[in-house]
């Protein structure tokens, strides 16, 4: 989806909060864990691969966090650590 | 060692390849200025792959009328040498 136009205006919340609920904070926590065991790259390249897979009217409809959640499941299951459904 | 120099006019590469990359759609094909030889760093594009093979990297500033063909400013972008070519 990169590089798309067409979108209008970047939403921007400028309220200094780095989450804004506390599932935001600990999907955070999970792919900061992930990263440190090697699971994933910590360049988060496979992250960014991950979440240019998502199905495009899924993306759209996802929030940030939304995306970087659904990305660590792909990854966990295709790696063999997290089971199907 | 790093193909270009600071100075140097370098067109982005136009092929839309098949999976991750960090170049850009809208920089494909056109032509900017190397800003800065930034130290090596492995190819995201071959990273998602398993693959750790390490490229320079280049800060490149394009002028946005060169991109969307309006606006006064710039965009600088971090460029793998291999999404790089040579402008004769």
């Amino acid at each position: 989806m990169g590089g798309q136009t067409g979108f209008g205006p970047v939403p921007t919340e400028d309220d200094g909060q780095f989450f804004h609920a506390d599932w935001e904070a600990r999907v955070y926590a999970i792919i900061r864990v992930l990263q440190r065991r090697g699971v994933i790259n910590a360049a988060f390249d496979d992250l960014r691969d991950a979440i240019e897979r998502i199905a495009p009217a899924e993306y759209l409809a996802m929030s940030y966090y939304e995306r970087w959640l659904r990305a660590a499941e792909m990854l966990l299951a295709e790696r063999g650590l997290l089971a199907d459904g | 060692m790093a193909r270009f120099a600071a100075g140097a006019r370098v067109r982005a590469r136009a092929a839309d390849p098949d999976g991750h990359t960090r170049l850009p759609q809208y920089a494909r094909g056109h032509i900017g200025e190397v800003v800065e030889v930034r130290p090596t760093w492995q190819l995201p594009d071959e990273a998602v792959r398993g693959v750790s093979r390490a490229e320079p990297v280049y800060a490149v500033r394009f002028r946005a009328a060169e991109l969307w063909g309006s606006g006064s400013h710039c965009v600088m972008l971090d460029m793998w040498e291999s999404y790089l070519e040579e402008v004769p």
